[in-house]
Formats: C-alpha cells, structure tokens, sequence
C-alpha cells in the first residue's frame, strides 16, 4: 500500500466510514509502517470536532446512575499487568454489535457473569440511585433483646467512618445501605418492599467484580425490613438484593433480577 | 439524611481559557480507579457524546444503550488514552462515534437500510447541522468550515460522519465510483482541518 492509499484509508475510518475489509487493510498497513501514524491521529482529531456541530441532548439520569454502580463493581484496566486482573470485558476486541459479551472462556461461575452483565442494564431504567455521606437518622433500638442487624447499625453508627447511600425502589419504596469498614459490617434498611410470596424470601448479595457474593437471607413485615449482610464487606462492593425462594438461592447464585442495588464507592 | 453528588468538587468548567485538556487530566484519574473523575468526565461529555449518538442512531432507546457502552469502555480503556496523542474530549467522542455506527452496522444487518431512503438524507443531514450549529460557538466555526468544502467533499463527509453511512453506501448514493468517494473524504478532512486552523 502506497501513502496516499495509506491517507484515504485513515480519513475513511476516521468518519467511520471503512468496509470490513478496508478496516483489516488498515490495520496491516499501521503495522508495517508506524511512520504514517500521524494521518490517522490528525484525522481522527479533524473528525471529532465534527461531533461539535450537533446539539448537545442532556442523557437520561438512569442512564448515570447505572455507570456508577457499573464501574463500582468492576475495575478499570489501569495498569495491572496480570492476565487474571484484567476484567473479562478488557480482554475482548470491540463486539460489532455493540454488546457487553459474555465471555466464554473462563469456566468459573458463567451464570454469576451472565446476571451481571444483565442486571445493571436492567437495573438503569428503574432504580434511581442517590449516594449519599454522613450518616442519616436511624432509629436504634434499646431493647434488651435487640436482633444482630440493630447491634451492628449501632456499632456503625458509632463509627467514624459511618457511610449511608439510598437506592429509591421502583414501586417508590426506599433501601437504604449503612456501612462502616472499620466495623466491616453492612446494614440494610428497607422500607417498601413489594410482597412476596410465603416460599420465597429476599437475598442480600455483595456484587465484587463479576461476582455475586450470597449474604443472607431476610423476610419483611409489612414491607419493612432491617438486614445485617453477612460476611465480610470489601470496599467498592455493591450491595443488591433479590428475590429467591426461601432460604435462598440453591445454587448459591442469584436467579432473578434485582431489586435493589446500591453502589457503596 | 444528606444526601450529595458523586461529583463533589470534580465540575470542571469546560469553557474559556487556554486549550487545557481538561477532559484528558480526569481521564488519567480515571485510569487510576477514580469513580469520582469519571463521574466528573461523564457530567462534562455525556450530553455531546449522545447528542452526537443520537444524530447516527435517532432511535432513543438504542442511544441511551450505546452511551451506556461508551462510557463503560471509557472506564475499562482509560489507561490507554495517550495524552501526548490527542485531547481527552476527542478520544471520548470518537468511542462514541465508532460505538453508534457499530450500532447502525449491525441493524442493517438486520434490516438492510434502503439506499433511497438515505439518499434523502443528503440533504437534511447537512441542512439539520446548519441549523442546529448556531447554538454553539465551537459548532458555527465548524459549520463554517464544511461550508467552504466543495459540495461533492462535504456530501461524503456529512453522511459518513452525521449519518453513519458507509463508503461503499455512499458511492451507490451519490452515483460515484468507490475511489472517488475515498478521495472526497481524504481531501475534505485535510481541508476541513486548515479551515478550522
């Protein structure tokens, strides 16, 4: 391929305007000859000014709100170097269909995966997500028998580093997650709940990375329920529950959308 | 309960001044993990990248998708944004742009876009630029410049760029061969490039 091949190809896949075809010749000219670099970044600079001659059009707040819990449970690529840190999405070149894939390769837990990649996308156009600092007014019982999930919002609330963040349920209800690291407890206060069949129950999971972690099962009166999660939280965790049947998921892996999730980064 | 944005302090005024990168220095945060700079970098260019998005796509529900994609690459890729190659703001607008016309390749598959119907669109894809350009100062100073292009050149560009039209659907278009549209949009880019300075 000669230079001025080399130019038209560049300006073509700078308007993102290439065959397939020309795309791979693109591609194999670039590596023989790093030298003609520079067209493709000077036209590709040209073409994103471009993108300043259209209207600027506010995007939906869910559409917000789904990224930041995204990336709460996901790392970016940074300069980790170990093939087994990089998350499974890095790995793959970008799918023609615009589609976060799912991966085939790793063995482990494909079910886990599949319910993420779903989940938050599902999750954007219903739950709105508030994040908040500080500590909000919770109501401390003083019973002398005072259930596990008061003790620990106790303990939370004495702690200095007390955070709370509230997700607003589709049905208008409210969860609203209470954590401390130095505690290394998480508590969840819902009110709202939507009903539930008697053999079911709600779930409570620590959404790592591509992981969905089980933390407990609990029931609601009236819609109104107070969880302590069980297990250690790590920070940048999601907290999500969904609905499973009693006693929770089998599998040990969440089987249905969920309902409630909330980034704690 | 106080409730606050993610943001906090991370707004960074987009307007005025010398040409500081700003866009590019929350990129480099973001490389390192930092949630806040990239909730700071989607408030600054969330509105361009899905207006640009919505202009390839129209359709609503597909845009919002694919701005979703955009900015979850954006978090994933970050560490290769190369400051010294370009500004943060292009590099985030070009995933956008390749992003929404992945998208429209992909419908067609499906439903083979009926070049007739494009054909219309020659005209109203430009003219709805000029219009809306107006709005913005950075906008008019390119609208300007693809006004000065001959028209053949500004055809090619505005239904690659705006439409997402592929060089060979253009060709068929436009009634002209396949290597004469690859010259339009190589000339026309370097001479919208000395227009724009």
């Amino acid at each position: 391929m000669n230079e001025k091949d080399f130019a038209e190809l560049a300006a073509g896949h700078a308007l993102g305007s290439l065959s397939p075809d020309d795309t791979e010749a693109l591609e194999a000219a670039r590596r023989q000859h790093p030298e003609w670099e520079h067209y493709l970044t000077a036209d590709a600079a040209t073409a994103a000014v471009l993108a300043d001659a259209v209207v600027e059009v506010p995007p939906p707040p869910g559409v917000r709100a789904a990224l930041l819990a995204q990336i709460a449970a996901s790392e970016p690529s940074g300069e980790k170097s170990g093939p087994d840190q990089v998350p499974v999405e890095q790995t793959l070149p970008p799918r023609t269909d615009g589609r976060t894939s799912v991966p085939e390769s790793k063995p482990a837990n494909p079910k886990a995966r599949r319910w993420r990649t779903r989940s938050w996308f599902a999750l954007a156009a219903s739950v709105a997500l508030l994040v908040g600092v500080g500590w909000g007014a919770v109501f401390v019982s003083q019973q002398l028998n005072t259930p596990a999930s008061v003790v620990a919002l106790d303990q939370i609330a004495a702690a200095s580093d007390a955070r709370s963040a509230t997700a607003i349920l589709p049905d208008g209800g409210e969860a609203t997650a209470h954590w401390s690291e130095s505690v290394g407890k998480a508590v969840l206060v819902s009110d709202g709940l939507p009903t539930i069949a008697d053999d079911k129950s709600f779930e409570l999971w620590f959404v790592r990375g591509d992981e969905a972690i089980p933390a407990g099962t609990f029931s609601a009166d009236d819609g109104s329920a107070t969880a302590l999660l069980t297990g250690a939280m790590q920070p940048g965790d999601v907290i999500a529950v969904t609905v499973e049947v009693a006693g929770g998921s089998p599998t040990g892996q969440p089987t249905s959308e969920p309902i409630v999730a909330i980034a704690t980064a | 309960m106080l409730v606050c944005v993610v943001i906090d302090g991370v707004e960074v005024p987009e307007a005025g001044g010398p040409p500081i990168d700003h866009a590019g220095e929350l990129l480099l945060r973001v490389a390192g993990g930092d949630q806040a700079a990239f909730a700071g970098l989607y408030d600054m260019l969330s509105p361009r990248a899905f207006g640009l998005i919505l202009r390839v796509l129209v359709d609503r529900s597909q845009s919002e998708e694919v701005l979703q994609e955009v900015f979850l690459e954006v978090w994933q890729s970050a560490a290769r944004f190369a400051p010294n190659k370009g500004q943060g703001r292009s590099w985030v607008l070009t995933i956008a742009h390749r992003r929404a016309v992945d998208r429209v390749r992909s419908a067609q598959a499906s439903t083979d876009r009926d070049v007739r119907v494009g054909l219309r669109d020659v005209g109203v894809a430009f003219d709805g630029v000029a219009e809306e350009v107006e709005l913005r100062i950075e906008g008019q100073r390119v609208s300007e410049a693809l006004a000065t292009l001959p028209a053949p050149q500004r055809e090619a560009i505005t239904l690659a760029y705006y439409g997402g039209y592929s060089q060979s659907e253009i060709a068929a278009l436009v009634g002209a061969p396949l290597g004469t549209i690859k010259t339009r949009m190589r000339d026309g880019l370097s001479r919208l490039r000395v227009e724009m300075g």
